[in-house]
This record gives C-alpha cells, sequence and structure tokens, in this order.
C-alpha cells in the first residue's frame, strides 16, 4: 500500500482538481489518526482545502496557475488548459448600478429585510408591461478570482453559473478548464469552469462588511476618471 | 298606533334624493328649527311586510353626529403631563353644532314605530348609524332599528333598499369606534408632547402647533424618504451594445439582452467578440397574437391616482367632486375596494343610458349592438360596494368643469371595462451574435377597442419589421457600445404616494386623500409641478378633529388642482426634522414608518370580521404606543437636537 499523502494527492486531483501542496498534506495528517479509512481521510482532506486559503495550501506548478501575463490586454484571446484551482475575493452584479446596492443594502441594515418590517417603496402600477424583456435576478457577475500563487484577475460570467451570485461565499473555490480570457479577462462558462464551493471565514466576513464602503470607493473613483 | 317609519340619511343631498324616489315627488318639506340645511321630507309609502303602507319622514345629519373627547379637566394643554392622555377619561358628546338635528331626530323618533338608517354603506357610516340610534332611542327606547343597503342613489336601486332592509353592523361600529378613542388619544399625547418640547425652541416652532398623526406621519415618511433618495443619489454611468440592421431599406435596432451593464472593460470585450464572430444567426422567430387588456373595473384607490395622473387633479378634490356626482345620482358611490362586477348586474342597461352622448355616444351603441365583453375582475372585494361606475347619463356641457371632467372619466373607463381587449401581433427575432443574444419587437396593433372611448392610455403600431428566417446568418450592418447615466428618481408624486399608501397598508382608501392633505396643510410639506414651471399649487383643505375623517356637508373646494403638470411632495425642513427626529430615536418601529399604522388597520379588520375585540385592540395598541412613547420622552433630545440642525443650519 502506498503512503496516503499520494493517495489523497491523488485522489483530490482526479476528482476535484485540486492539487494540495506537500507541506499542507503533512500538516494535515499530522491532525488525524492513523486508523482513519482512506475515504474518510479523502473527504476531511477536501473539506479543509475548501475551507483553505489556496494561496498557502495548494502546489503552485505552472500549468495548474495562472500565466504571469495574464493581465496582458494586447492579447485578444487564449485558452488555458488548466485545471486551475482560484478561489473568488469579491463578486459583483454588473446589471446592477453601485447606488442601487447601496441602497439595498441600507434596507437591510434598518431591518427592512424582516418579516412585518418591509417598505415597498416602488408599488407596481395596473399598467406594467407583460414583456419585459429583462430577465430578473440579476446578473452577469464580475469575480476577482485569485490563484494558488496568489496571482489574481477579473472573470465575468459569460453564461450564467450555479452557485455565483451576490450571496455566495468569499473564498468559494473554482476550478477552471480550458478556459478563454480575453484582454486579461477570465471568461467564464458552465461548461469551463466547476465551482466547488467553500468559504474562507475572515475573508466573507471583511468583504461583506466592508462591502458598502468599496461601493461608495467604485462610485466616486467613477466619477474621477471619467 | 300611527305607522310612521323614520328615515335618516347621512347628508341632505342623499335624504332629498331617496325622498323623491320613494315618494315619486310627492313630498311635503318642513324646516327645522336651529339648522338650515336639514329638512324633514314627509310622504308615504308601501314598504315590505311587517310594515306595509306608512307615513314617512325622511331626514338627516351632516356626517358624524358626536365626537370623543377627552373629560373637562384634561382639555387644557397644560392641564396634565402629555403621557397621561392614554388614560384619561374620554365622553362621548354630541357636537356643539349638531345638537338641533340629533334632536330633531329624537322628537321625530318619540311617533314613529321604526327607524330606518340611510347613512353610506361603510364602516363610518355604520357608526353615524349608531349614533342616529343612539339619537332616536332617547325619544323612543322600543323604536326598532333597520338599516338600508344601498350604493347609488338610482332610482330602483333606492327603493329596492327600502324594501330589503338589514341590520346595523355593530362589529364595523366598534372598529371606528376603536379607532376614534385610539387616534384621539395618540394624536393628543404625541401632538401636546412634540409642541411642547419643540416650543421651547422658539423662532419658527414658537407658535406652531406640531401635530402628530399615526397616518399622517408614515405619509409623511414616505415623501421624507424619497426626497433624501433623491439628493443622495449619485449617477453612475452605463454600457450597452446596439446592433443596427438594414435591409429592404428598413433599419432594424436590435437591443442587447442584457439591457446594460455598468462595467465597461466587460462590455468592450464582450463587444469584441460579438465583432470578431463577425456573423450573427437568427435563432428564433416568432409572431404572436398579442392583446393590451382592457382596465379593471374602478376603485377609489385608481380614482386617485389616475385622477392626479390623468386629470391633473389632486387625490382629495377628486374624491369631493366623485362625492358631489354620487350625492346628485350621476355616479355610483365613490369609496369602493371593489374591483370586480357581480355577475348580476345589468351593465348593458347602464351602457344604453350613455347612448345619447355626443361625444362617447355612439361607442356605447356599438358595444350594445355586440361589442359588449363582461368586464374582467379584479381580485378586492369590499362586499359592500360595486366598482365606481356611472348610475345616470347627465348632459357634461350642464356640469361644472372639474366636474366634467371627472365624470367623462367614470363613464370612459365604465365603457372601457366593458369592451373587448386592444389586439395586435407581436413580432421577435431574436439572434445571436458571438456570445451575445439581441432581440428585435415589432408590434402591429389591429384593433383599438376600448382604446377608441378610453384616451387616457397608449398603444401604438411599431415601425415594421423586415423579413426574416430562422436560422439564417448575416453580417450586421453596425454594432456599437453605448453610453448612458442612471438619472435620479423624481420626487414622490401624488399618486405614487397613493402607491405607496396602499401597498404598505397606511389609511383606507377613503382616507388617504385626507392624510395626504393634512400634512400639506401642517406644512410638513409642499407641492410644486414636476415639470418646473413657476406655478405653486395653494391646495388648501378643512381640518378635522384629531385624525378624524371630516365628512358629510363640508362643501369645502380645495384652491388649483387644475395645474398642467404631475404635483411632487418636497417635505418642508420642519417635516424633514420630525422624520429624522423619530428615526433617530432608535425605535425598530419609527413612527416615521408604516409598521404600527398597517397593524392596526389589520386589525380593524379583524373587529370587522369578529375576530379580534375592540378592548384588546385598543389595549394593546396603547400599549405599544405607550412605549414609544415613554422612548421618545427619554430621548426627546434627539429630536430636538436634529430639529435644530435642520432648522436653524
Amino acid at each position: 500500500m502506498s503512503n496516503p499523502t499520494t493517495q489523497i494527492s491523488t485522489q483530490l486531483a482526479s476528482t476535484k482538481g485540486l492539487t494540495p501542496s506537500p507541506t499542507w498534506l503533512t500538516t494535515f495528517l499530522t491532525t488525524q489518526r492513523p486508523t482513519t479509512p482512506l475515504p474518510v481521510l479523502n473527504q476531511t482532506a477536501c473539506f479543509r482545502l475548501l475551507a483553505s486559503d489556496i494561496t498557502t495550501s495548494l502546489s503552485t506548478n505552472a500549468a495548474t496557475c495562472f500565466p504571469p501575463d495574464i493581465h496582458n490586454a494586447n492579447i485578444k484571446e487564449r485558452k488555458l488548459v488548466g485545471p486551475i484551482a482560484v478561489q473568488v475575493l469579491a463578486v459583483e452584479d454588473m446589471s446592477k448600478s453601485r447606488w442601487e446596492q447601496i441602497e439595498a443594502i441600507e434596507a437591510l441594515e434598518r431591518g427592512e429585510g424582516t418579516k412585518g418590517r418591509e417598505i415597498i417603496r416602488v408599488a407596481a402600477t395596473e399598467e406594467d408591461d407583460e414583456s419585459g424583456g429583462v430577465a430578473k435576478g440579476g446578473g452577469p457577475h464580475k469575480l476577482a478570482l485569485q490563484d494558488a500563487t496568489g496571482k489574481r484577475a477579473y472573470g465575468i460570467e459569460l453564461k450564467g453559473l450555479e452557485g455565483v451570485g451576490l450571496g455566495m461565499s468569499m473564498g468559494c473555490k473554482m476550478v477552471l478548464r480550458n478556459v478563454v480570457v480575453a484582454r486579461g479577462m477570465v471568461l467564464l462558462e458552465p461548461v469551463t469552469v466547476t465551482v466547488l464551493g467553500g468559504k474562507i471565514e475572515g475573508l466573507h466576513k471583511a468583504w461583506k462588511e466592508g462591502r458598502k464602503a468599496e461601493l461608495r470607493a467604485a462610485i466616486e473613483a467613477g466619477e474621477r476618471v471619467v | 298606533m300611527a305607522r310612521k317609519i323614520l328615515c335618516v340619511a347621512e347628508k341632505p343631498s342623499i335624504a332629498k334624493s331617496v325622498a323623491q324616489h320613494l315618494s315619486g315627488g310627492q313630498f311635503n318639506t318642513h324646516s327645522i328649527g336651529g339648522n338650515a340645511f336639514i329638512k324633514n321630507y314627509e310622504f308615504d309609502f308601501n314598504f315590505s311586510p311587517p310594515w306595509g303602507q306608512c307615513s314617512v319622514i325622511m331626514t338627516s345629519v351632516v356626517g358624524h353626529l358626536t365626537g370623543l373627547e377627552f373629560a373637562q379637566e384634561y382639555r387644557k394643554w397644560n392641564a396634565c403631563a402629555p403621557g397621561q392622555l392614554f388614560d384619561a377619561p374620554v365622553e362621548t358628546g354630541v357636537d356643539k353644532d349638531k345638537k338641533a338635528i340629533a334632536a330633531n331626530i329624537t322628537s321625530q323618533a318619540k311617533y314613529a314605530r321604526a327607524l330606518f338608517i340611510w347613512t353610506d354603506c361603510d364602516r363610518e357610516g355604520e357608526h353615524i348609524g349608531s349614533e342616529v340610534r343612539q339619537a332616536a332611542f332617547e325619544g323612543n327606547r322600543t323604536i326598532e332599528v333597520k338599516r338600508a343597503q344601498f350604493s347609488n342613489t338610482e332610482r330602483e336601486h333606492i327603493i329596492r333598499a327600502a324594501q330589503n332592509p338589514i341590520n346595523l353592523d355593530d362589529l364595523q361600529v366598534n372598529a371606528v369606534a376603536a379607532r376614534t378613542e385610539l387616534d384621539l388619544r395618540l394624536g393628543a399625547a404625541f401632538t401636546r408632547f412634540q409642541t411642547l418640547t419643540l416650543q421651547t425652541m422658539g423662532g419658527d416652532l414658537q407658535d406652531r402647533i406640531i401635530s402628530y398623526g399615526s397616518c399622517q406621519f408614515p405619509t409623511l415618511g414616505f415623501v421624507v424618504d424619497r426626497y433624501f433618495r433623491v439628493q443622495k443619489f449619485v449617477p453612475e454611468k452605463f454600457w450597452s451594445i446596439k446592433v443596427m440592421h438594414k435591409r429592404e431599406d428598413m433599419e432594424v435596432t436590435f437591443s442587447w439582452r442584457r439591457h446594460r451593464l455598468f462595467d465597461r472593460a466587460s462590455v468592450v470585450t464582450m463587444f469584441e467578440r460579438c465583432l470578431t464572430a463577425c456573423i450573427a444567426k437568427v435563432t428564433k422567430l416568432q409572431k404572436k397574437p398579442t392583446s393590451k387588456w382592457r382596465p379593471l373595473p374602478l376603485t377609489t384607490v385608481e380614482l386617485q391616482k389616475l385622477g392626479s395622473m390623468y386629470l391633473r387633479i389632486d387625490s382629495q378634490r377628486v374624491m369631493k367632486i366623485a362625492e358631489e356626482l354620487y350625492n346628485k345620482g350621476w355616479i355610483s358611490y365613490p369609496r369602493t375596494e371593489t374591483d370586480t362586477f357581480d355577475k348580476g348586474m345589468d351593465l348593458k342597461k347602464l351602457i344604453e343610458k350613455q347612448g345619447q352622448d355626443q361625444a362617447w355616444g355612439g361607442y356605447a351603441l356599438t358595444l350594445l349592438r355586440g361589442g359588449f365583453k363582461q368586464p374582467r375582475g379584479g381580485r378586492h372585494n369590499d362586499q359592500a360596494h360595486p366598482p365606481i361606475h356611472p348610475v345616470n347619463y347627465v348632459a357634461p356641457s350642464s356640469l361644472a368643469d372639474d366636474e366634467r371632467r371627472v365624470y367623462e372619466f367614470v363613464v370612459r373607463r365604465f365603457l372601457a371595462c366593458c369592451s373587448e381587449d386592444a389586439k395586435g401581433e407581436s413580432t421577435t427575432v431574436e439572434i445571436q451574435y458571438g456570445d451575445e443574444a439581441f432581440s428585435a419587437n415589432g408590434l402591429i396593433v389591429l384593433e383599438r377597442n376600448y382604446l377608441d372611448v378610453y384616451p387616457y392610455e397608449k398603444w401604438t403600431s411599431s415601425q415594421p419589421l423586415p423579413k426574416f428566417s430562422l436560422n439564417e446568418t448575416f453580417e450586421p450592418t453596425e454594432a456599437n457600445v453605448t453610453e448612458g447615466e442612471t438619472t435620479a428618481q423624481g420626487y414622490l408624486t401624488e399618486p405614487e404616494l397613493i402607491s405607496l399608501m396602499d401597498a404598505n397598508g397606511i389609511g383606507t382608501d377613503a382616507t388617504m386623500a385626507e392624510h395626504i392633505a393634512k400634512i400639506k396643510e401642517r406644512e410638513y410639506v409642499m407641492t410644486q409641478p414636476r415639470a418646473g414651471s413657476a406655478q405653486t399649487n395653494g391646495t388648501t383643505s378643512r381640518g378635522g378633529r384629531g385624525g378624524r375623517v371630516v365628512r358629510g356637508g363640508s362643501s369645502a373646494r380645495g384652491g388649483g388642482g387644475g395645474g398642467g403638470s404631475v404635483q411632487q411632495f418636497i417635505p418642508t425642513t420642519l417635516g424633514v426634522a420630525l422624520i429624522e427626529g423619530y428615526n433617530g430615536i432608535g425605535l425598530e418601529t419609527s413612527l416615521g414608518k408604516p409598521f404600527l399604522r398597517k397593524e392596526m388597520e389589520i386589525k380593524m379588520k379583524e373587529i370587522c370580521a369578529g375576530t379580534t375585540s375592540r378592548n384588546d385592540f385598543v389595549h394593546e395598541t396603547l400599549e405599544q404606543y405607550r412605549e414609544i412613547f415613554v422612548r421618545t420622552q427619554q430621548q426627546a433630545g434627539v429630536l430636538k437636537a436634529v430639529s435644530d440642525c435642520i432648522t436653524f443650519a
């Protein structure tokens, strides 16, 4: 029987597209009883990885990370074979203005999300058209992605992805295969993206708490630039 | 014993028309001492058994007969701490100016076998009925009490109502009594407290009464909320992709399925991929019949909203005019939540009466010649009144200007309800261009139907679309990225405010207009025309006491109202200070928010349904507000501080 480190590593790479670093795995195994059966170890390792910061837990092979010049906007289009594991650092709904999002956050802060405490601010009129046209529910989203080396790039949701939205957890892991990068932006589609899930607690909390300020800053920046 | 029946209506005009219908025009008129408007009409009428042929005295009150007041020793502003008003004894008494009217009923009741109450059929009318009953009991302990059920003053309808009386609904009476008590206690306690607190700040606030009302404040809250949203608004740029194609000398514009995005880089990247793809493919081609639905039967809330929107007459004035049209017998009772016509109603007969009109008579006749369609039914039914509709024809030329416009609207709306939907054919062409989807829509209006009589709505054919076929590919003539910027919403307009009050449960359809007028009168808000022309609206209204509804008799006419553009509401510094002050106190249920009042309205309905008792309701609500009152008193500083920085900034 080969050693559990190799076995877990192979298993995670083949089923999830995640390649944990040897250091992380060794540390992980020291926390587990030697008698634990392998399938359980596999599961626990996967769970821990999804809750970890991949810049400390995954190995950094060139093939499973963003190329160093990923931001190069002169490259019109290229394909990355991967699999590249990334974690989500931030998400934004591009179909909503920042101001609209700030108002929604403030309404929740005032407790208007609670049942019986809602305030209806826009009343439907009798003349509302049945041919709305625009899909409700928001999106496409823009995601800030980070690979195992800590390199960041933006991804845009070219086609709707399950598990992606303003309600998702920060630190959520995704694996990209044969993904197209156009002008430095990763184009996300269901065929190229596997959303694994997971969450980095500290990151999520910070993102949530800082979101209103971020949105405000983005509005001001937008005003100054143009 | 004399077979005499005493009939009492809510206002003189109704008494007169009921007397005319029941008597066939033959009646004697007697004045009563002490009131020049009230008349007693005397005639004979053959009632259904057990009454049979009786002599009738038909008279009326003028709205409420009685009022609720604190006991004498609590009436003066400084007589007690405002907080004591939550428990201070209250007493019901006949209003000073109504004494002669009550005496008339008392003395007429002495010789009558039965009392028939002809007040309007709604909660308020039910309560007025109970006041009339009380006055009659003063003169005759054993008088039998009945109530006529009617919703317009058309002759047959009135005769049917006289033949089929029902009982007074004491549940509704209790609901109104409970609300009256709460309005009095809460209104007086908070009004005295905030007036006395803010008076000490001097300046502009020194001699002012700063009234509180449990509907007024949430109403004001909506205006302030919108004001701040407009003020704080920051415009943002957005981008979109537009595709244009020229074919058969026609230019078709395809719009992006994503509509618009707030991220330029993403849009440009998506756009580049469209250009790279070069070829667009038709992925969907659909032609289908479409229709624009005829309007629903008219409710009070819709009348107020649309009056303001289409006729530019403010809600309070629309209601006054509608009430006059009702009193004169031209339209049905204008306070109704019902948007469904009863299946048994003879609508064609009502349409027929409109056949003689010069403008819409021809249309009405085409409905009778086969165009008639049973109106759509909405989901609201107050089980008391039908939707607002014309009862009789009146030549528009014989009406005053605004009366004519309101009557015309009610008639056209009714005829539109009884018409066929407008029909058309819509064409949708969807294309895939790179990774992006676009679509173009075409509309051909085939039959206008109801739109012919209802000019308030528009529906027009679009430019024709050239021919496309499914799966065909083509190279679009032009594609570009367009840029736009978000704009702030406008300040709140009256139709919007009414919609918000309705959606959030503030006031009833019958009282909304009063609350809006009240916050104008108190100078918590101002109105200005939306377009920005220099005209100001000087609408004034006659005030009621303690937030009570002013009914009957008062034919106060609001000035202005007929301007050319929609009026919008802007809070005054005082209005802002009050709402910000209460929000600043940090109560979960700020008085400026709609929740508490909404709960009150729900519980009133429960009283009417018999599931909550009047005492429980009053007690619970008082406790709820008492807690808020105590917190507000403790934090009076916050209220003052906000007023201070806003008023004197």
